[in-house]
């Protein structure tokens, strides 16, 4: 173990999010909403996702399921809406980009939270006052408030970035690399807020009296690497400050693509599930062009609603496809003859989705002898995939579709409460008055 | 130069911060901006009297001069029938951009 303290070393890891990141997205364009209590409802209108401050404030608690709570929220003045992703991965590029040139490297962790790796001034020993800039800057730049947490290590600045929201004084910004006495703040975080610290695993440690991340980090490295390999070596090695975890600053290349979506009411004839499998595959199949790959194999998945009292019914099949492909006619004829297998006249299905499988880049198949169409057919495939997918981009998804993923779809996710599309359509842009 | 012309270069001073609203109103007709005018505006710029600006007041985007009166901050339109706005006025009024561009799409006559 290093003995140097934590202020002295030049890497600092940083670890940013966005305060309630949803709620928040939905209050940068819309004035009418900021300061008012606000909550965001998961899909299908289910329950609460992100609340505001002021939603926080009045009591209102994360997952309660809408149709509980729908009466109180009138009450109360709560402004709720449904989730509006093209808004808040819009606002993630937007932050993203903001969160850039003030790190050496960035990881875009998830849509809303990145790791950025610094080095620390020599002539400055905490680098508080700089995450208090950083704050501001994107404050004021995008009207969304964020939390900087900072420290030697991934785990230590993902574990900062809460101290900087649940310390009272923190006011946004915790800088646990720049403590004389880190301990009484580590002793402050529960188990099962340590980062990578599952349910299982936090339950082991509480019986082992390990309550808190400062137990964690000093109890025997050899109990801890018997109960969970490497893995829990180097999570305890990260917080004793030393970096295991290196910054991921390219995404990984995936290995499945998943659409899946819960319907708004039961879907019973088996033509409705034949338009939700073909409207899951064509979307699953434009995000497998733009992380330009193709898919070998093709999994379609049912099942009814667990919650209901009925007996349950799940049920999956798989397709192989003889050359590996992105073109979602070649995908569609592979993956619809199994909607027959999987459709059950008695069995009415609460979800659907297709999982697209054995994921390989797209120039692999140039050097293929076995193409299934002359190559300047195939370029013609192509172009028209591109052009059907920057469509569907600029006038919104499904502009352009197959004709199997149906006119007419009452199944389709419910989002009653949906905001505009104010930063991604020029004809739903927020009015100003003159 | 190499390349061809870009509009969203030439108007566009960064990308995160740029917004664009439409103008519903006659108010800032004398300043060139119409009723159903595309806006390109900049929230990443600090203020300075003299700028048009929209502002936040009474939970609407408004669009109005930032204009500094013995003192004081107001909002001035560009139209005879609006009077100034005190900021100071408004319960938490606060500038929430500043107006860089205005798009305007010619009709046939």
């Amino acid at each position: 173990m290093s003995c140097e303290p934590w202020s002295r070393r030049r890497q600092a890891i940083v670890l940013i999010d966005g305060n309630n990141f949803y709620a928040s997205c939905e209050a940068v364009l819309d004035p009418a909403v900021l300061g008012r209590p606000l909550v965001v409802l998961s899909n299908n209108d289910g329950c609460i996702v992100s609340r505001s401050a002021e939603a926080r404030a009045l009591g209102i608690r994360m997952g309660q399921p809408y149709f509980q709570v729908r009466r109180e929220l009138e009450r109360q003045g709560v402004v709720v809406r449904s989730s509006n992703y093209a808004l808040y991965a819009d606002m993630s590029q937007r932050l993203m980009a903001t969160l850039e040139p003030w790190v050496e490297a960035l990881e875009i962790y998830s849509i809303d939270e990145a790791f950025g790796q610094l080095s620390r001034p020599a002539d400055q020993r905490s680098l508080h006052d700089w995450g208090r800039q950083l704050r501001h800057h994107v404050l004021c730049q995008l009207g969304l408030p964020v939390a900087v947490g900072i420290g030697p290590s991934k785990v230590l600045a993902k574990l900062a970035n809460r101290l900087a929201k649940t310390t009272a004084r923190a006011t946004g910004v915790f800088d646990l690399g720049s403590m004389d006495d880190p301990d009484p703040h580590l002793a402050a975080v529960a188990i099962e807020d340590v980062w990578g610290i599952g349910r299982q695993l936090s339950r082991w440690c509480r019986l082992r009296g390990v309550a808190d991340a400062k137990a964690l980090r000093d109890m025997p490295s050899g109990e801890l690497r018997r109960r969970c390999g490497v893995v829990g070596l180097r999570l305890q090695q990260e917080l004793r400050g030393m970096a295991c975890l290196p910054l991921e600053t390219l995404p990984a290349a995936k290995r499945e693509t998943c659409v899946s979506r819960s319907f708004s009411q039961p879907i019973t004839s088996q033509s409705e599930l034949r338009e939700a499998v073909a409207t899951y595959l064509s979307r699953a199949a434009e995000k497998l062009r733009r992380q330009q790959q193709r898919a070998g194999a093709i999994t379609v998945f049912v099942r009814s609603n667990p919650f209901n009292g009925t007996s349950f019914y799940s049920n999956s099949a798989t397709v192989s496809l003889p050359l590996a492909s992105n073109d979602t006619a070649v995908l569609l004829q592979a993956a619809l003859p199994l909607v027959a297998v999987l459709f059950s006249p008695h069995k009415p299905l609460h979800k659907a989705g297709v999982l697209l499988q054995q994921l390989r880049g797209e120039e692999t198949l140039q050097h293929n002898l076995l193409l299934p169409l002359p190559l300047e057919q195939q370029h013609r495939r192509t172009a028209l995939m591109a052009t059907i997918d920057q469509l569907n981009r600029h006038y919104g998804s499904g502009t352009v579709q197959w004709a199997a993923a149906g006119m007419q779809t009452p199944w389709r996710m419910r989002r009653s409460r949906l905001s505009g599309a104010a930063t991604t359509r020029l004809d739903a842009i927020p009015m100003v008055r003159a | 130069m190499p390349g061809s012309a870009s509009l969203s270069a030439q108007l566009i001073r960064c990308h995160a911060s740029t917004v664009l609203l439409r103008v519903s109103g006659e108010s800032m007709q004398a300043a060139g901006i119409d009723h159903g005018d595309l806006l390109i505006v900049d929230r990443g710029l600090e203020p300075r009297p003299g700028q048009i600006v929209v502002a936040c007041l009474d939970g609407c985007f408004t669009l109005k001069r930032l204009v500094a009166h013995q003192g004081r901050l107001r909002l001035e339109a560009a139209h005879p029938a609006y009077p100034p706005l005190e900021l100071d006025c408004f319960d938490g009024a606060r500038i929430w951009a500043v107006a860089l561009h205005v798009v305007r799409t010619l009709k046939a006559p």
